[in-house]
């Protein structure tokens, strides 16, 4: 039953690949903070590391690249909800 | 009752529905639920740090906190392997991985915990200012998690040393993986959020 709500599995790197590429992109966020790169090109960097890390660990880690849909639905709409709710934080 | 609706009862009484889990749908519907709780903490430490500039962030070790998310991350990794190797029948590997996870967690637990102490000595606490509030708030209850996550990883150490884990009944360790990579991705985004943007 389970197999039904499991999408066909493309080829995909393991998960020490997705360690490495976590681990790199730590890395660069953190010479980026020792360099003292300043903003907005600092924060832009930030933002597209961070998002990347939350979107490799979610989609290969939480397996939701290979899992039904629904899994990413409910997870995808609180985030997308928080991050309309973060804007409007900052613009206030 | 036509043939549809008995196999879906069918469906509900094996623990399924949709063709999803009940255990695995309820922990994503969980973690939904996280994401807004945290999401609250954040957007209030957002706020506060766009109005005031909090000034104390230079207080904060980056260095440490970036080798305390390497853990954290490593720790992902560890279980996600744990989980591969239970699925494989290899259990002498997952009790490893999970026993490296836990090792991983309290670690990253240690880190924290030095982190606040040596806040705590600069005269940042949780009632000096409203950023020591939501700072010590927002991260005090990531660490919170970890801890409970920490838990976690030990009651499925002792199922699987007692062998109620196995190729075939591993559903647990895929539920208490996701919570531990929530947990990650909620430390990756207040990295970024608390300490790396000025």
């Amino acid at each position: 039953m389970q197999g039904s709500a499991t999408r066909p599995q493309k080829s995909r790197p393991g998960y020490g690949v997705i360690f490495l590429g976590l681990v790199v992109l730590t890395a660069i966020e953190l010479g980026i903070n020792l360099l003292r790169i300043l903003p907005p090109l600092s924060t832009a960097l930030y933002l597209l590391f961070s998002g990347l890390k939350v979107a490799l660990v979610a989609a290969f880690y939480m397996h939701l690249r290979k899992d039904s849909r629904l899994y990413t639905a409910v997870f995808v709409l609180p985030v997308l909800l928080l991050l309309v709710f973060a804007l409007l934080t900052i613009a206030i | 009752m036509s043939q549809q609706a008995m196999q879906h009862a069918e469906d509900f009484r094996a623990g399924h529905a949709l063709g999803l889990d009940h255990r695995k749908l309820g922990m994503w519907f969980f973690i939904a639920s996280e994401v807004m709780f945290f999401g609250g903490l954040l957007a209030a430490f957002l706020h506060y740090k766009y109005t005031l500039g909090f000034p104390e962030t230079a207080e904060l070790n980056v260095v440490l906190v970036g080798i305390n998310t390497m853990v954290l991350l490593t720790s992902s990794y560890t279980v996600v392997s744990a989980l591969t190797a239970i699925r494989q029948g290899r259990q002498g590997r997952f009790i490893a991985f999970l026993l490296v996870t836990i090792l991983l967690g309290v670690a990253f637990l240690s880190g924290q915990i030095y982190e606040f102490a040596d806040l705590y000595r600069q005269g940042v606490t949780l009632t000096s200012g409203v950023f020591g509030s939501s700072f010590f708030t927002l991260t005090g209850f990531h660490g919170l998690h970890v801890a409970a996550g920490v838990l976690w990883a030990i009651v499925t150490l002792f199922r699987g040393l007692r062998g109620t884990l196995n190729a075939e009944h591993n559903m647990a360790v895929e539920i208490f993986g996701l919570y531990w990579h929530f947990v990650d991705i909620v430390w990756i985004v207040l990295f970024t959020q608390i300490y790396l943007i000025v």
